[in-house]
């Protein structure tokens, strides 16, 4: 088997693992603020290593810019929402559905 | 007389427009018919961006990005680490409340990149900004988490090129661990189940 590939499928696996964790932590913690702890940071590094593990698979420089940019553009709104979810769970003057 | 900011600030509507393009080129690739819609979209973006963020002298600085960038890359594998174990062992280990941090950076975008970066980094997630106040709530309020906070808000204001007045009694612990020995989960605050 080639080593690049196997390299990629290795970090793809640690990709997946953090999701897990964070999906777990989603699940077992039990407060707002703290799951999106697990959320926003787990899934952060998740996404990274899956990235990483896709790159040498891309096929041109295009293809990796983008992956580069489709992580940061979700890093910037995962925080963002987070924060927005929080603020507003804290001050207590959202709309609660549920 | 009242000019529209694409005309007002030229170098700013072009730089701002060469990166939406930049950023369409990516995602979509070269290809020329892909402009056809791409194009009002950059048009748009721009606008939106100038009405949204008024263009003013920002000193961005590059050498500062090439020390944050990798700061921040560790320290948010820090943070997944720090959270998938907290999580993953069969004994919960977190103990969470909330922080006040009196924050120092003027400029809204060094603000915003802190506020972010926050959310981010181990342990800790900021939760409301007002006025100079961040509430940052905190997983495990047993470990430092001022001392993270201090250094990341010192490499965001070498970022910016801000420079930060020292500022003594920073912050206020709100909610301290009366019983630091025992490991059991506290709501930061009382709430219905969502």
């Amino acid at each position: 088997m080639d080593p690049l590939q196997l390299l990629s499928g290795a970090l793809l696996l640690v990709g997946a693992f953090f999701f897990i964790a964070g999906t777990v932590g989603l699940i077992r913690l039990h407060d707002r603020f703290s799951r999106l702890h697990a959320l926003t940071k787990a899934d952060n590094v998740g996404l990274g290593f899956i990235v990483l593990g896709l790159m040498p698979l891309a096929p041109d420089l295009f293809y990796g810019l983008k992956l580069v940019l489709v992580w940061l553009l979700v890093v910037i709104a995962g925080a963002t929402g987070a924060h927005l979810i929080a603020k507003r769970a804290l001050r207590g003057d959202g709309e609660d559905v549920l | 007389m009242y000019r529209h900011p694409a005309f007002a600030h030229p170098r700013a509507a072009t730089g701002r427009a060469i990166g939406f393009a930049l950023v369409w080129l990516i995602l979509v690739g070269p290809d020329a018919a892909s402009w056809i819609v791409g194009g009002p979209f950059v048009v748009a973006a721009t606008l939106a961006s100038l009405k949204l963020s008024k263009p003013r002298d920002r000193n961005l600085s590059v050498s500062s990005l090439a020390v944050f960038v990798p700061y921040f890359l560790i320290e948010s594998l820090r943070g997944g680490i720090d959270v998938a174990a907290r999580v993953l062992f069969p004994r919960l280990r977190v103990q969470p409340g909330n922080q006040e941090y009196r924050v120092s950076l003027r400029s809204p975008e060094a603000r915003l990149v802190f506020i972010d970066s926050i959310s981010l980094l181990p342990g800790t997630l900021s939760a409301d900004l007002r006025g100079d106040l961040v509430t940052v709530h905190a997983l495990d309020v047993r470990t430092d988490v001022v001392e993270g906070l201090a250094t990341l808000e010192r490499r965001v204001a070498a970022l910016f090129g801000e420079s930060l007045e020292s500022v003594s009694d920073r912050t206020t612990a709100e909610h301290s661990p009366s019983d630091g020995t025992s490991v059991h989960e506290t709501p930061a605050r009382p709430e219905g189940r969502p």
